[in-house]
């Protein structure tokens, strides 16, 4: 909290275009890769902002019927990540920012939807990064994002995703002492079946603007080190949210941990548990996905009432 | 169904009845209209240029849920369906019920009668409230003109089908050298008649110059429903029927400051291969348009107990069609006939219906059918009755605007018309001591039509 | 749902920064959870006479931690002085100074609430002076409070007990995370009607609340507490925010009912509405308020008359047709939203403040009325709310407004909600013509 304040956020003219964020990262690791790592690993102290974004209803539409959310007037909790996910890269992509951007690893995302967001509403995002800390394969951190209504103080959506740069160890940056313990997981009998097209990543890339080159095809993943394209992390997120329904309301947390990368073409299997409290009423549903074969999971997360 | 929930009269069972006297003896209850909900039209390529059939049905659902508190109630059944539909959409009705507030208990169907489709699942689901197979039940219609699917071309899909049973990959060669470029092409739906290869504005220009209906008259009319329909929304008469979606709170096709100039100086569109001076436009005609309608049909005991308005009783209703491939009747006359059929078992003429709500298809239509049923040779040889079956006093037609205002999502028109009847027959109450009475009329493609009786509650 | 810079200076570097810099600390505020304690920590009842021991006796019954004197070093999640019985402003000190030394104590969010007598109803100019000077001292003393604290203090008519159903509700929706954004304020209780709730968390359980404009903000946060509250709900608003209504009254389980207050029918459309789905109607807030800002001078006709229609005059033309109606009739509770604009007074809102003035005056001429039909009719007064509204205000303006107040935040809708709850609820039947603030004890406004 202390970094994003302490100085004026740095405000956008407008959505950052996310392919020439890309480019810049891939010449960014290029020239590190010759200049040699980041001196000073500490993350950059300001926020960048951007004001009065609208969203494109034809966009939105064609996000909800991709994910499988009803295609209310209401902004589902992930097409807002959506729209942040820009300005989150931006930060991302600053000259004093220690980590390279290209490859870094979705661990986790914490979603509080504290208002319902109509697609007529203008909106301010803000993001900054935190928690810069070691983590076993690699260095952490978190990427923050929040989302006002136009103009106003009013939070409607705050985000938190954690990335994982995996293999970079920064100086002055400790390891953690215990290396967090895989949990060890019987697959339940599952709820649902996902068959994921090797064009997934593409139609997400479609709806969500993140056109990063893990996603998009075999050769392009490949140029990065992954043997075939995976799917979104936030896709998947997205359409366990969605697959939790109408139940969930309009204001919740949405919690997602990633594990195995889903690697395109799939099936995923999934378990969606939901708990109701004495009054009957919805209090969360947990989701769990697996690859059936192997019984690896994928991710894991809950959707629970605020 | 669980026995606690069957309807009350059917707990009355007689041991040693037989099952069939048992349900014979529950039957025939009243089914009543509670109420409706649609979104507001739009014109194709408008605010729900990129809404499916499954997104505006699920918006209607929501808001006749909100309307009337059903939030996680389990209705009896839900019917709807969609003129122009996807294959992917083969469960329409109840995907939409499942991304409603609506209980996920709740059974749904799709059926689809062209544009009468929404009133064919509301006389559908009545019959089955009248037979005490269900208390409740939401009838619906939805069409999209902007999503519309889009077929590929016969010869492309024979190739593919046969490309998915190939083994090799010669065997595979083989066949898609067989694509020829016109296979590419896609086959966009239209409004042509298969039969016939005209279009229903084509067929209807027949008959507009069958029946002599002036431009002037098709305009006057047009020109009525626009004004009787922004006179309806300017007292608030839909505050209660509709509910706004994507951005859109009233009929984007409503004209409200139209006039005969604006109308005579649009150019015809249709007829102008015939003979006869071409009278209809873009004016007169309804234009493509996207939205869903959805109304509420109860038993009374149901509405009753929930403190659920009973506005109208769907007393009876017929159905009708013509041979239109050969010139035999017109392609959207066929209500002209279930009109006569349908009052003339109730009892009752033209002159004993309080209000009329003949669908606008075309300005054409409405005159036409009126024209016919004022001549008294078409009386006498076609309806098989003493002369002219009667003339429709013009003050009581559509008195809230229809089609050509509000425009016409082919599925949904059936429940956009029965929620705005119904209210209105409750809103007037009683006619000369008896209820108010009520005449839907919808005619559809294939030269098939849909009417019925409804009477305030 | 705290503001961020509350959220800055709550923790860490921020905490540190601002108390250097004597910056306004304000801290997250404790709000009611179903299910949680009354107060975070023992209460201790202060007071001597036989109205304080009654009551000591009754809150043992609400399984609440009392103590009847201060035990050294243990923290206190709330203070009852009651001073029901003094009769001369020499009288105050003892008591009020022996409250003084178990402030120390006081845990965050804690409450003092103190319970005394109206100075108006008082036979002698010294029971009087003792009285007021009793709300004066109120008043000080929680602009002193700190952490979330706050003091507020209920006003008992002569006759009224201690123990009677009125106090008693008003003093839990003190001591509870309910009242958050309430401080520095009275509560009269004129009578002894009413009774508290079978179950606590369930104050409004069978009864049947209708909102006005309940489709966005402070409207659906009301929505959604009365819900919780065990109501059943109708939701109104214009047709324009029919899709909103929608959402909400899905969400709530409500019914929406599109309606704009101002038409001729409006009030027996809501109560035939109510009645037949519903089968009554017992609550009726009046929520919906529009603004159309100008300074006077350049002030038009149809911005002045529309706030003046929509924000009193359609809540008279209700309340006329609730109070002539059969339906009206078991124990009715009306809840009008005012403001503090209307109390202090605000440039830009001549037209604003004169309709929510207006909706205090009609709440107060109001009560006598509904007393004879067994209800009551109160006011809530929000100060600075967090809303799309308050929202629109130019950043330097919200920034002072927000701090200028005891709390140093702005509110949350869902504290006009809690207010609006217990008002509506029957255990506050002895509460009636009454207007609440719900400002954190702004400094603007008496």
């Amino acid at each position: 909290m202390s970094g994003q304040l302490a100085e004026q956020p740095i405000i956008l003219g407008d959505v950052p275009s996310l392919s020439k964020l890309y480019l810049n990262a891939a010449a960014n690791t290029a020239r590190r890769r010759i200049l040699g790592a980041h001196p000073d690993p500490k993350l950059p102290t300001g926020s960048h902002e951007v004001r009065a974004v609208r969203v494109d209803i034809a966009k939105l539409t064609s996000y909800q019927h991709l994910l499988g959310e009803t295609a209310s007037d209401v902004l589902p909790a992930g097409f807002i990540h959506a729209l942040a996910f820009p300005v989150s890269m931006s930060v991302l992509n600053r000259d004093d920012f220690p980590l390279p951007l290209l490859g870094m690893i979705h661990l986790k995302n914490h979603v509080e939807q504290l208002a319902p967001v109509l697609f007529t509403e203008t909106l301010d995002i803000r993001a900054w990064t935190e928690n810069l800390a070691g983590h076993r394969s690699g260095t952490q951190l978190d990427v923050l994002a929040e989302v006002r209504i136009h103009g106003t103080e009013k939070v409607v959506w705050r985000g938190t995703s954690t990335y994982l740069a995996k293999g970079v160890f920064l100086p002055g940056i400790d390891k953690p002492l215990v290396p967090s313990q895989g949990t060890s997981f019987t697959p339940p009998v599952p709820t649902g079946v996902w068959e994921l097209g090797l064009d997934v990543g593409r139609m997400y890339a479609g709806v969500s603007g993140d056109f990063n080159p893990i996603h998009l095809n075999a050769l392009s993943a490949r140029a990065l080190g992954l043997p075939r394209s995976i799917a979104h992390g936030m896709y998947l997120a997205s359409r366990a949210l969605a697959d939790v329904g109408a139940a969930r309301g309009e204001t919740f947390a949405w919690d997602v941990q990633f594990e195995a990368p889903v690697f395109l073409p799939a099936r995923v299997a999934l378990e969606i548990a939901t708990s109701q409290g004495m009054n009957g009423h919805w209090q969360h549903s947990d989701y769990v996905a697996w690859n059936p074969r192997s019984g690896r999971r994928h991710f894991s997360g809950s959707v629970t009432a605020l | 169904m669980p026995a606690a929930e069957q309807p009350e009269s059917a707990a009355n069972q007689v041991s040693g009845q037989s099952l069939a006297a048992s349900v014979s003896e529950r039957s025939l209850r009243k089914a009543v209209v509670v109420g409706g909900n649609r979104i507001p039209f739009a014109r194709a390529g408008g605010a729900y240029a990129k809404s499916s059939n499954k997104d505006m049905l699920t918006a209607a659902l929501d808001g006749l849920i909100a309307r009337f508190g059903l939030q996680d109630e389990r209705i009896g059944e839900v019917a709807a369906g969609a003129v122009l539909k996807h294959s992917r959409d083969f469960n329409l009705t109840r995907e939409a019920v499942l991304g409603s507030a609506l209980s996920p208990e709740t059974p749904a169907y799709d059926l689809q009668q062209a544009c009468a489709t929404g009133m064919e699942a509301v006389l559908g689901l009545a019959n089955k409230i009248k037979l005490g197979q269900i208390d409740s039940a939401i009838a619906g219609g939805v069409d999209t003109a902007s999503d519309a699917p889009i077929a590929v071309s016969e010869g492309l899909r024979e190739v593919l089908l046969d490309l998915n049973r190939a083994r090799t990959v010669p065997e595979r060669l083989r066949i898609l050298a067989r694509l020829r470029p016109k296979d590419l092409a896609p086959d966009a739906p239209t409004t042509g008649e298969p039969r016939t290869g005209l279009s229903m504005g084509e067929h209807q220009a027949l008959t507009t110059a069958q029946w002599k209906i002036t431009r002037g008259a098709q305009d006057e009319l047009a020109l009525d429903s626009h004004r009787n329909l922004a006179a309806a929304y300017d007292r608030g008469f839909f505050d209660d029927l509709m509910t706004p979606y994507r951005g859109l709170q009233r009929d984007a096709n409503l004209r409200p400051d139209t006039s005969l100039e604006k109308l005579a100086a649009l150019k015809p569109v249709f007829g102008k291969s015939l003979r006869a001076e071409a009278t209809m436009t873009a004016g007169n005609s309804t234009p493509l348009t996207d939205g869903a309608a959805t109304v509420l049909l109860a038993s009374e005991e149901w509405a009753e107990a929930r403190g659920l308005p009973k506005l109208a009783t769907i007393v009876d209703g017929e159905a009708a069609a013509v041979d239109f491939v050969h010139g035999k009747d017109g392609l959207l006359m066929a209500p002209v006939f279930a009109v006569p059929r349908l009052l003339g078992r109730l009892g009752l003429t033209l002159d004993d219906i309080d209000f009329f709500e003949i669908h606008e298809a075309f300005a054409g239509t409405v005159l036409s059918t009126l024209a016919a049923w004022e001549d008294d040779k078409f009386g006498r040889t076609r309806l098989g009755l003493g002369g002219a079956f009667g003339k429709v006093d013009r003050s009581r037609l559509n008195v809230n605007g229809s089609s050509l205002a509000a425009g016409h999502p082919f599925a949904a028109t059936g429940g956009r018309i029965v929620a705005t009847l119904a209210k209105m027959l409750h809103d007037s109450g009683t006619v000369d001591g008896r209820p108010a009475r009520g005449l839907v009329s919808v005619c559809a493609a294939g030269g098939q039509g849909v009417v019925a009786v409804l009477e305030a509650n | 749902m705290t503001d961020r810079y509350t959220q800055f200076v709550d923790h860490g570097i921020g905490r540190d920064i601002a108390k250097r810099l004597g910056l306004p600390q304000p801290v997250a505020l404790r709000r009611y959870q179903p299910g949680e304690p009354l107060a975070p920590g023992p209460v201790l009842i202060q007071g001597t006479g036989p109205g304080a021991d009654a009551l000591a006796r009754e809150l043992l019954g609400w399984n609440v931690d009392v103590r009847r004197h201060a035990e050294p070093k243990e923290k206190l999640g709330a203070v009852v002085l009651v001073l029901d019985d003094v009769a001369h402003p020499s009288e105050l000190g003892r008591p009020v100074l022996a409250m003084g030394a178990s402030l120390r104590d006081l845990a965050a969010g804690g409450r003092i609430v103190t319970i005394s007598r109206t100075a108006s109803s008082a036979e002698s100019p010294a029971v009087a002076a003792a009285r007021q000077g009793v709300e004066g001292m109120l008043r000080s003393l929680a602009r002193e409070l700190r952490a979330g604290a706050t003091g507020n203090g209920l006003l008992l008519r002569d006759g009224v007990e201690t123990t009677s159903p009125g106090v008693l509700a008003a003093l839990r929706f003190f001591l509870s995370g309910r009242s958050a954004f309430v401080d520095g304020q009275f509560l009269t209780i004129s009578t002894d009607d009413g009774g508290l709730p079978g179950n606590p968390d369930r104050p409004l359980d069978g009864r049947v609340a209708v909102v006005t404009g309940a489709a966005r903000g402070i409207g659906a946060a009301i929505a959604r507490v009365l819900r919780r509250d065990g109501a059943k709900l109708v939701l109104v608003d214009v047709p324009a925010s029919g899709d909103h209504l929608a959402a909400m009254a899905n969400e709530v389980h409500g019914t929406a009912l599109q309606l704009d207050i101002t038409s001729q029918d409006a009030g027996e459309r809501i109560i035939r509405h109510a009645v037949e789905r519903h089968g009554r109607l017992d609550i009726m807030v009046h929520n919906a308020g529009i603004t159309r800002d100008k300074l006077l001078a350049n002030m038009d006709g149809a911005k002045w008359d529309s706030v003046i229609a929509v924000n009193i005059s359609a809540q008279l033309a209700i309340n006329e047709v609730l109070l002539q109606s059969d339906h009206f009739r078991e124990s009715p509770r009306i809840v009008s939203v005012a403001s503090t604009s209307g109390i202090a007074g605000n440039r830009g809102q001549t037209n604003y403040s004169a309709s929510k003035a207006g909706v205090m005056g009609m709440v107060r001429a109001s009560a006598p009325q509904l007393q004879k039909i067994g209800g009551g009719i109160n006011a809530v007064a929000p100060g600075f709310i967090e809303t799309d509204m308050t929202a629109r205000i130019p950043f330097a303006t919200r920034e002072m407004a927000r701090r200028l107040n005891s709390l140093q935040q702005g509110g949350q809708p869902v504290d006009v909600a809690e207010a609006i709850s217990f008002l509506a609820s029957n255990a506050a039947a002895g509460i009636n013509g009454e207007v609440l603030r719900v400002c954190g004890q702004n400094l603007v406004g008496a």
